[in-house]
């Protein structure tokens, strides 16, 4: 059986009938409509230290339906509960776009061509088809691992599964049938001694990692083994010199650096907020429209893309959640910005090109503009070899705080853990490391980016928009070299 | 015509269904929850409304518990709940064979009401689309009037709360809401205004909309601010964004049990200053009240600092279980998180003074609008990291004067609180990211001292 072999949603035949019932709801005064239709199954088991295991498996379907009529958007959204819904919610759609309507200039949607298609999540081995006793074997002995040293207190490691059918329909003619699955894990351990505490994590200290394919992406990640080395770390950071603070040289770690790409790059470079539609709360960005295809935003090194046709990662997908279709588009190449993380709406109002970036939380929210697989372009040699390039400074990595000012320019990381660097080797590990500076400084000062073998995937969740909705995304780097970097910032 | 606002779910036919649904037989135990909300919501940018939405979501939380050992399921729609409880119910029993001994969970029975604040009150229905509307077509008006420009959102919902368990337990209940939130921009000036309560009247969009250009006005032709020490007022955003981290500094009981943070630690000590009074307060009509969590169980005032002196956590059945007390009612299910209690609506007690009260006791100092990005830097110390956003000023001689540059602060929350030196009387709430029904609810407060700007290293790439 195949792992998209599930669910009320899984014949695409099934969700185009109940499409249908949303359109045919539609009259002429509507200029657009799209339709997304999205059941999905999501599965959580967490164990942790002095507690019973917790999972969950939690059902979602149902349906949204965006408008643009008389100049105006509307959204509505709810719950499949029969037949009679799609036609409710576009009614509803249709109620909230005309109460709005009129205020300000119309809203113009330059017409599009239809695309239609489907597509699935490569999948080895399903993780919904991993027994309970299985699950819970592996976390038993990631718990037992990293809870070895007496000094540690807390441990949480889960594993997590979702599977979901996104459907999509518009009124240029799009029909879209996605049958995707991620699959992923998380542990973090702290360790307390005198009153101190150090925190570690594997294999990502913000909600795990998690990819865009079965449970062998679990297996890949050797939980048990890193669960060892996870609790043992957590207790020597705790007896570690504290990291000086400085100007330093630095060979950011893949974990961090995806991190630093997300929040100095990924956020900047959405055209939603570069034109202000989200300055209430998420923000603004440092980048004008017009700064696309001149800005000087890194250094020669510096190439960063989205590419959803990635496949495996959580950024990967055909279709964004507006109907294009997946695309690679450089956003910064060679240092310089050349692209946005746009979507139809945005890019019109910006002429700039639509890159696809159109992202939703399931069928509750509208799209906004989101990450996708976004990632720094890696450059050449090991990590070894970047360390010689370094010669004296600091190899850091894993995120333990993160702080960005509202326009993506002014920022402060601090990581689980650093060791000096001296000649091109790693010695001593450091704690309560911290670094901050402008984004563009920053990446102006990125002097190489280790190669292809070094680049590791990381799969986010990521907030965004009023109210608030959920994006899943992903972003890609190797260790990469970076001069002059103020340090001890906290 | 404009979105009539009805409860997700018809009330009685809810409650029927549930009490059905946990007569099942296939688990020693079976809890329901359900979770329902229509928000509707207006939100604006530049000169339109652009992301006008009507949202409905439910979702039924399933636990069934065989032996002690429990399982959860959910789903949105009421057809598929005889599976959920289904599956459920041959999860526990899988784990209970798995483990091969007794587990500790348990569901709640009967439980008395409490108090609670006020939950709905009738001007939210008048708080329509049309409404909405007409509110932010003012606001973008006035913005436009000064050179400006406005983004918000303004929103209302109703929102529908049950539980039923197997051991008698059926509760419901209805609360409405009412948000808004208001960006202005004039120049380089900017000010900001958020508020959420369970009244549409009480946020008081109009005042607050002239309140927000105004301070954009002001906050115009901004200059930088050397790094330092100073003696601050907070506006109530901030201080709101401060108790944010209350939970994660000990106030959460899984730290507790854990022997971590605050009240592991501290507690009964005096941590803050004399004057700071903290506690999650279901009963508090401020912020967004609601009798009983997900559990079923009635919400018990927890205090945070009783003047001064730091408090209990707040904790759910499992965790009070391991910590020998009786769940505060405060158990809770985040997206992409480990179940944990959460501290759901915390509230600090106003003081007597006005905001400008508060700003003429301070002859050289700074007024802090809003903080944005804040994360935990420091888990022992409190330290929070992040940058300050929005109308800014210096303070001289009791008067806001020369508007300020955003700028990294990097700052112990319990110092700040132990630095409380007056508090004001105007609370305004601020909903919690990630916590269903959340929100924080804080007046203005003068502080001693508080950091501002990044460790004092020059050069770098910066």
């Amino acid at each position: 059986m195949s792992a998209h072999d599930w669910g009320d949603l899984a014949a695409d035949g099934s969700a185009d009938v109940l499409l249908d019932l949303a359109l045919s709801t539609l009259d002429n005064s509507v200029g657009y409509a799209d339709i997304r239709l999205v059941e999905g199954e999501e599965l959580r088991v967490y164990h942790q230290l002095g507690h019973d295991p917790d999972e969950r498996v939690e059902h979602t379907i149902g349906i949204g339906v965006r408008v643009l009529c008389d100049g105006a958007w509307g959204f509505a959204s709810m719950p499949l509960a029969d037949a009679n819904t799609p036609a409710l919610v576009a009614q509803r759609a249709l109620a909230t776009a005309r109460a709005g309507a009129g205020a300000g200039p119309p809203v113009r949607l330059p017409p599009g061509e239809a695309h239609s298609g489907s597509y699935a999540t490569e999948v080895a081995i399903d993780p919904f088809t991993v027994t309970g006793a299985d699950r819970d074997a592996l976390l038993h002995n990631v718990l037992k691992a990293a809870a070895a040293p007496t000094e540690v207190v807390s441990v949480q490691c889960g594993v997590n599964a979702k599977r979901q059918h996104r459907h999509f329909a518009s009124t240029e003619g799009s029909r879209q049938h996605q049958h995707l699955v991620e699959t992923g894990a998380m542990l973090v351990a702290l360790a307390a001694r005198d009153g101190d505490v150090q925190r570690r994590s594997y294999p990502n200290s913000f909600h795990g990692n998690t990819g865009g394919s079965g449970w062998e992406f679990v297996l890949s990640l050797d939980m048990p083994t890193n669960a060892g080395r996870v609790g043992e770390e957590a207790v020597q950071l705790l007896t570690a010199p504290v990291a000086p603070a400085g100007v330093d040289d630095l060979v950011i770690g893949a974990q961090q650096m995806s991190l630093q790409i997300h929040e100095s790059a990924g956020h900047a470079l959405e055209l939603d907020r570069i034109l202000g539609d989200e300055r209430n709360f998420a923000g603004t960005s440092f980048i004008r429209p017009n700064d696309v295809g001149s800005l000087r935003y890194g250094s020669p090194a510096v190439s960063i893309i989205s590419d959803p046709s990635v496949p495996g990662t959580r950024g990967s997908f055909a279709f964004d959640d507006e109907g294009t279709p997946a695309r690679q588009a450089r956003l910064i190449d060679n240092g310089i910005v050349r692209n946005t993380l746009s979507n139809r709406d945005s890019a019109a109002r910006a002429d700039l090109a639509v890159t696809g970036a159109a992202r939703s939380d399931g069928w509750g929210y509208l799209p906004v503009c989101f990450s996708t697989h976004v990632y720094l372009e890696p450059g050449s040699g090991s990590l070894d070899e970047l360390l010689d390039q370094l010669k004296n400074g600091y190899y850091i990595d894993d995120n333990r705080s993160w702080s960005i000012d509202n326009q993506r320019l002014n920022f402060q990381f601090g990581t689980e853990v650093a060791y000096e660097v001296r000649n091109g080797r790693k010695g001593r590990l450091l704690r309560d490391f911290s670094y901050g500076g402008v984004t563009p400084r920053f990446w102006n000062s990125v002097e190489a980016v280790a190669g292809p073998e070094e680049l590791r995937v990381f799969g986010y969740p990521c907030g965004k928009g009023e109210p608030k909705q959920w994006g899943f995304l992903s972003h890609a780097a190797a260790p990469t070299l970076v001069r002059g970097v103020r340090t001890g910032v906290a | 015509m404009t979105p009539e606002l009805t409860p997700p779910l018809a009330p009685d036919d809810l409650l029927h269904t549930l009490d059905t649904a946990v007569q099942s037989k296939s688990a020693d135990d079976i809890e329901i929850a359900v979770l329902a909300r229509a928000g509707q919501y207006t939100r604006f940018a530049g000169d339109v409304i652009h992301q006008p939405q009507d949202i409905t979501e439910v979702r039924y939380l399933v636990r069934a518990v065989v032996d002690g050992h429990a399982y959860r399921t959910a789903t949105t729609v009421a057809s598929h709940l005889d599976t959920a409880v289904r599956t459920a119910a041959a999860g526990a029993r899988q784990r209970a064979k798995t483990v091969g001994r007794s587990g500790h969970t348990t569901v709640s029975g009967p439980q008395p009401d409490g108090p609670t604040g006020r939950l709905w009150f009738d001007d939210v229905t008048a708080f329509d689309a049309a409404a909405r509307v007409t509110a932010a077509r003012s606001a973008i008006a006035a913005a436009g009037a000064v050179g400006g420009e406005a983004a918000g959102m303004l929103g209302r919902a109703l929102t529908q709360q049950a539980v039923a368990t197997s051991r008698g337990l059926l509760r419901a209940t209805v609360t409405g809401e009412a948000s808004g939130s208001l960006t202005v921009s004039v120049a380089d000036g900017t000010a900001h205004w958020i508020d959420v309560g369970r009244s549409a009247d009480r946020i008081q969009v109009a005042d607050s909309v002239a309140w927000t250009v105004a301070q954009a006005v002001a906050s115009q032709r901004r200059q930088e601010l050397p790094p330092g020490t100073y003696e601050v007022v907070l506006g109530a955003e901030a201080v709101g964004e401060l108790l944010h981290f209350l939970p994660a500094l000990g106030f959460s009981g899984e730290l507790a049990a854990a022997g971590l943070g605050l009240t592991a630690t501290h507690r009964g000590e005096q941590v803050a200053a004399e004057l700071v009074q903290v506690a999650d307060d279901a009963g508090a009509d401020v912020g967004l009240p609601i009798g009983f969590d997900v559990e079923g169980v009635t919400k018990r005032r927890v205090v945070f600092f009783e003047h001064g002196r730091v408090g209990d956590p707040v904790t759910d059945r499992a965790i009070a279980a391991s910590l020998g007390t009786e769940s505060t009612g405060h158990a809770h299910i985040a997206r992409e998180e480990v179940p944990a209690p959460a501290a759901a609506n915390i509230v600090m007690t106003p003081g007597e003074s006005t905001e400008a009260e508060l700003i003429a006791g301070v002859e050289r100092g700074v007024y802090l609008q809003r903080f944005w990005y804040t994360r935990l830097a420091d888990r022992v110390a409190g330290t929070i990291t992040g940058v300050t956003r929005d109308a800014c000023f210096l303070i001289e001689n009791g008067k806001l004067t020369t508007p300020l540059a955003g700028m990294r602060f990097t700052q112990s929350v319990p110092g700040c609180l132990a630095g409380v030196l007056a508090i004001g009387r105007e609370t305004k709430s601020q909903p919690v990211m990630n916590v269903w029904n959340g929100a924080t609810s804080a007046p203005p407060v003068r502080v001693a001292a508080f950091r501002l700007g990044a460790a004092p290293i020059e050069g770098g790439n910066r």
